[in-house]
């Protein structure tokens, strides 16, 4: 079966950034925004003129199969559209997600072709008002309805919230309880007893639909139960977490890189005391490059997770976790600094960087909030620490040593995984896990040191990744400064860590002397960046 | 074709003469051809040439004689009445042979852009689109010519072949007369018409003459993306009519529909250089200075203070066109 | 009614800028399809559509350039031809109409040859006519539209102050300009997947028997000499003034200039 290739990925991006030039300009989100309204007729639009519906059905329905290194780009461009419109789209591939994992051969063909043909907009429908990232909570039923000894249909009862598209899908796939366990049910839009609640009033992604659904005997075939089979709702849930949260922290990618290039074209506009603000260092160190650094380790990040998915097409729980959880907040703390970057216009709804403030959150949120992901993170490593005797990131360390190249911050980024090793393992001698605090930061100084090495290597592997607007000298200095920042960071935040609760300070230092003194040279390569990038996008 | 020619055996430098086939009127710039030719010829120490081909022609000798012509190459024949790419580019090719140029100099106009390629293709020599400066340096014809849109300029010379041809931007090269007329040297020549491929159907003057009549105002209003809502749009037009200037914009004007295509100044658009320019919210970018900062008189009106037009003009004015525009008029109607 | 349509890939020149030391800037300059030749592809597909036939798109450049030849592939063209080597790198409009006329005279036979009036990088406006030059084919150029009848061709073209309608008998190169509020077409994901099987062949001096003295820098007749930034203007008298104040300053100017009494 054929691939899309790089040239059409490319031309993909192009046709989806001119339909979103034409159809969807700034003036009518920002009026689709403060009217809390899904722009209904230019999405199905998108899906009919550009067929980015097609991309999850497989080919032989009729779609395009696209690998998760297309949609990962897909997501990030249609976050810098609208991070609402991102996600009702990102919504109808979630949606029939279930079904391509877990659907039997002729539900795919049928259910495939259909939302292919009539460019279905769908739902996923799993979380319940006490079953959010704990599904094991679920309530929602589906009682089995026997006739002549055989299983015809099933009657739902219960409700979901928080469902993306929930008001508006022409399909939703629903999670429900059976005798058999989870299972997953695809119900048609006016199935009777079948009930969509009041779309939510939302602080941000106010273009993207949310609503509860509410199911009063809801009665569908048997055959609509993915699979045929009841109680494989879970795996087939699970089976995806990884590529899901991989696609959140592509979406926050997107809608980061959007509201920092804005801020740089206007700093580059803006004179201020004889100089545009893009001169000025003190503006572009703190406001603008530290951003655009943690952007480029998130799509290196999110591109070698998506390249193994496409391998293995499934798992990766731990590293879907790692990109959401740190492109999310790298988004977050950029769209923030943006609005700062624009002074009191960034304050206005004038400018796009207000409200793409207000949608970044949800990245932190859904798929999991940053909290889950910090736990899933470190359960996940703790694990892998435990299992290998503290090699894990020792192993990692000692290959970055083995590098002769000094100038990709090698040593730095090796210094910082033998500090994080010591630290999990100050941790573990002295039972310091116990502390729920304790472990989420231990997820965040995870997520840094494994973005950060995979940067390094990147960067050593001579290549930039497509779609990337530099070049590699660039990605070089970029990868040389995050190594540095983060050994530095899970040095001293690990040692304030661990004596934080130890009765007696650890006897460790965590190379903080030596990490301190490969901070030389940071200054300068923070200037050469902010060249780089007020040229990079200066209109 | 092309191989090193003798360059010594090559001398004069040509104007051709576009006459405008609605008016019958000699196209100003061919008077700035002539004006730039004169000036260059001084330098090469050579004879400006002129060819002129259509109908009619002796009654504008006079005129191009007073901007500098010296010899006036004269193709007359009722065949050549309109312009015709395949007729028009044989007699250029053939008289180049016969008389051999060391420069042609076409306008850069719809027909000098067609003619011009066509010839060079034809005879193997360099040809410079759009200049904005002709100069000579160590006996070379350097063609000055924006490019990238205008965000750069590029100095082109042809060095191996000749003629070194050039098609020149309407309104940007003064147009001077010379002080003492020389005597005329005029040469007929005769040449058969071929049965063209193409066929004129019809000539229509239409709204497109907006163009003409932009690039030929002599006071000219410009609105930039500072001007957003339609009344402040209505009383701009109405300023216009009242001082007698053609409406022109920037390229996201353009692009808004407030206004169409011909209207558009700049890089994209027509070059425009009027006795007065005046303009609203324009904040100056480079692809629309391009096209108006040889204008005589600069007023611009933008609520910035940094814009890039208060660099270009002579009188700049810190304030929002919505508010300035209805308070000239009232002005202007109370001297009236 | 087969069909060549000349492409280009340019840099957005929007984009492009001069640095201090006189090099070009080109960093986060993204590469488009010229957009007339954008415009010019769908006036062929528009032909093809009505008369049927083939389209085929040639262009020339790096390897890079083939993106455009993808892009006209997606939309709907037939086949795609890059003439793409060494030898042509550094080639003015007339070396480079000398290497399209012939490759365009081994995609013979053909009826219509369409090109964008000028590319934005360059601003030229001289390829197309200097290809129908080459081939001594008629020739029509800065056309808004374009139309073919029992084998006639029907062009509008811009003239200075108005337009003009020519007809034509085929073959004939047609240079295009496009209309103010044309939107140009941009395929679906669907159509851009299946123009991934489209033919493209990449052709060098040997395959289009090209005089390989006249490729390239060699046989250009032009030179750049050098490039520098456009000239800074001098600088005038700037008022911050009252609105009332603003106006009648501005009515004086009008006065003195004796635009109004």
């Amino acid at each position: 079966m054929q691939k899309i290739d790089s040239v059409s990925r490319k031309l993909m991006l192009e046709s989806l950034k001119h339909y979103a030039k034409e159809n969807l300009p700034f003036d009518l989100l920002r009026k689709c925004d403060e009217e809390n309204s899904f722009p209904a007729e230019k999405v199905k639009k998108m899906y009919k003129d550009l067929g980015i519906n097609l991309l999850l059905i497989p080919q032989e329905y009729g779609g395009l199969a696209s690998s998760t290194s297309d949609i990962y780009r897909v997501c990030a461009e249609l976050a810098r559209i609208d991070l609402g419109i991102a996600t009702a789209i990102f919504a109808t591939f979630l949606g029939s997600d279930p079904l391509n994992v877990g659907g039997t051969e002729e539900q795919k063909k049928y259910w495939f072709t259909k939302m292919a043909r009539e460019n279905l907009l769908v739902a996923y429908g799993a979380t319940e008002a006490d079953a959010g990232s704990d599904l094991i909570a679920l309530k929602t039923r589906a009682e089995q309805i026997v006739k002549d000894g055989k299983i015809t249909h099933y009657k739902i009862n219960g409700s979901k919230m928080w469902i993306s598209n929930g008001a508006i899908a022409d399909l939703y796939t629903i999670l429900a309880l059976t005798p058999g366990g989870p299972s997953w049910f695809l119900v048609p839009k006016d199935t009777p007893g079948f009930t969509q609640l009041k779309h939510e009033d939302k602080h941000g992604i106010r273009l993207a639909n949310t609503a509860g659904l509410c199911f009063e005997d809801v009665i569908v075939p048997a055959e609509n139960l993915i699979g045929l089979k009841e109680g494989q709702g879970f795996l087939q849930a699970q089976a995806v977490f990884g590529y899901t949260r991989l696609m959140v922290g592509a979406l926050a990618l997107g809608a980061g890189q959007e509201a920092i290039e804005n801020a740089i074209v206007y700093a580059n506009n803006r004179v201020q005391a004889a100089s545009p603000l893009s001169h000025k260092q003190g503006y572009m160190h703190k406001l603008i490059v530290p951003h655009y650094i943690k952007f480029e380790a998130a799509r290196a990040f999110i591109d070698k997770i998506a390249k193994i998915l496409d391998e293995n097409n499934h798992g990766q729980a731990t590293e879907g976790a790692i990109a959401k959880y740190y492109a999310s907040r790298a988004a977050n703390k950029a769209a923030d600094d943006a609005i700062e970057a624009f002074g009191g216009f960034g304050y206005t709804k004038d400018f796009s960087v207000e409200k793409i403030k207000r949608d970044v959150k949800i990245t932190c949120i859904y798929e999991g909030t940053s909290e889950i992901m910090e736990m899933t993170i470190y359960r996940g490593r703790w694990q892998e620490h435990l299992k290998t005797r503290g090699n894990f990131y020792l192993d990692m360390a000692r290959k970055m040593e083995d590098i002769k190249e000094i100038d990709f911050g090698t040593k730095a980024i090796a210094l910082g995984l033998k500090a994080l090793s010591d630290i999990l393992e100050e941790c573990r001698l002295n039972r310091l896990t116990r502390h729920q605090y304790i472990t989420f930061e231990l997820g965040r100084l995870i997520a840094n040191a494994e973005v950060a090495f995979n940067f390094v290597e990147k960067a050593l592997s001579g290549k930039v990744v497509e779609g990337c607007p530099f070049n590699l000298e660039t990605i070089k200095t970029m990868a040389r400064i995050n190594a540095k920042n983060v050994a530095l960071d899970i040095a001293t935040n690990g040692a304030k860590l661990v004596n934080s609760v130890l009765e007696k300070p650890t006897e460790k230092d965590f190379y903080i002397s030596q990490i301190t003194k490969e901070c030389v040279g940071i200054s300068k390569d923070m200037d050469a960046l902010s060249i780089v990038l007020r040229d990079t996008f200066r209109n | 074709m092309i191989k090193q020619t003798d360059l010594k055996n090559y001398k004069d430098i040509w104007v051709f003469a576009e006459i405008d086939e609605i008016t019958k009127q000699i196209r100003s710039v061919t008077l700035e051809l002539l004006t730039a030719a004169k000036r260059l010829s001084g330098e090469l120490n050579c004879k400006v040439g002129l060819v002129i081909i259509g109908q009619d022609n002796k009654k504008y000798f006079e005129e191009f004689a007073k901007y500098g012509a010296e010899i006036i190459y004269n193709i007359e024949d009722s065949s050549f009445t309109h312009y015709d790419t395949q007729n028009y580019a044989q007699i250029l090719i053939a008289l180049t042979k016969k008389y051999k140029p060391e420069a042609i100099l076409y306008p850069s106009t719809y027909m000098g852009r067609d003619l011009a390629p066509r010839v060079a293709s034809r005879l193997g020599c360099g040809l410079t689109a759009d200049c904005t400066a002709l100069s000579v340096k160590d006996g070379f014809l350097v063609q000055s010519r924006p490019a990238f849109g205008g965000n750069i300029m590029a100095d082109i010379i042809c060095p191996n072949t000749r003629p070194q041809m050039a098609s020149v931007r309407p309104n940007i090269l003064p147009k001077t007369q010379v002080n003492k007329i020389a005597d005329l040297k005029i040469i007929e020549e005769h040449f058969k018409a071929v049965s063209s491929k193409v066929r004129l159907v019809k000539t229509q003057k239409d709204e497109t003459s907006e163009i003409l009549k932009l690039e030929e105002a002599d006071i000219v209003i410009a609105i930039g993306r500072g001007v957003k809502d339609q009344k402040t749009f209505a009383f701009i037009k109405e300023l216009a009519s009242k001082l007698g200037a053609a409406l022109g914009a920037t390229r996201p004007v353009i692009e808004s529909g407030l206004l169409a295509k011909n209207h558009q100044i700049g890089q994209s658009g027509v070059s425009i250089k009027p006795k007065i320019y005046i303009s609203f919210g324009v904040s100056g970018a480079l692809q629309h200075t391009i096209g108006m900062q040889n204008s005589d008189l600069i007023i611009s009106v933008n609520k910035d203070n940094k814009a890039p037009i208060f660099n270009i003009c002579q009188y700049g004015f810190v304030a929002e066109a919505q508010q300035i525009v209805p308070k000239i008029l009232q002005a202007i109607n109370k001297l009236k | 009614m087969d069909i060549i349509v000349c492409l280009k890939q340019v840099p957005n020149t929007a984009k492009v800028k001069m640095n201090q030391d006189g090099t070009l800037l080109r960093t986060g300059v993204p590469s488009i399809l010229n957009p007339y030749d954008h415009f010019a592809l769908a006036k062929a597909l528009e032909i093809k559509k009505q008369t049927g036939g083939k389209i085929k798109v040639l262009s020339m450049g790096p390897t890079q350039a083939s993106e455009v030849l993808r892009l006209a592939l997606a939309l709907g063209a037939d086949e795609s031809y890059l003439l793409c080597d060494r030898a042509f790198a550094g080639s003015d409009t007339w070396a480079t109409s000398y290497a399209l006329s012939c490759a365009i005279k081994k995609l013979a036979p053909y009826n219509l040859i369409l090109c964008g009036q000028m590319a934005i990088d360059g601003d030229t406006a001289q390829t197309g006519p200097e290809i129908a030059g080459h081939l001594n084919i008629p020739q029509i150029t800065f056309c808004t539209d374009v139309k073919i009848k029992n084998d006639i061709l029907t062009a509008t073209k811009l003239i200075e102050g108005g337009h003009q309608i020519l007809e034509a008998s085929l073959p004939v190169l047609i240079t295009l300009t496009t209309p103010h509020n044309f939107i140009l077409p941009y395929p679906s994901f669907t159509d851009i997947f299946k123009g991934q099987q489209k033919p493209l062949f990449t052709w060098t001096p040997k395959e289009i028997e090209a005089d390989s003295s006249k490729l390239g820098l060699n046989g250009s007749p032009t030179r750049v000499s050098k490039i520098y930034p456009p000239a800074p203007k001098q600088k005038g008298q700037i008022f911050n003034l009252s609105s009332e104040d603003t106006a009648s300053e501005i009515v004086k100017i009008l006065q003195a200039k004796k635009v109004i009494k």
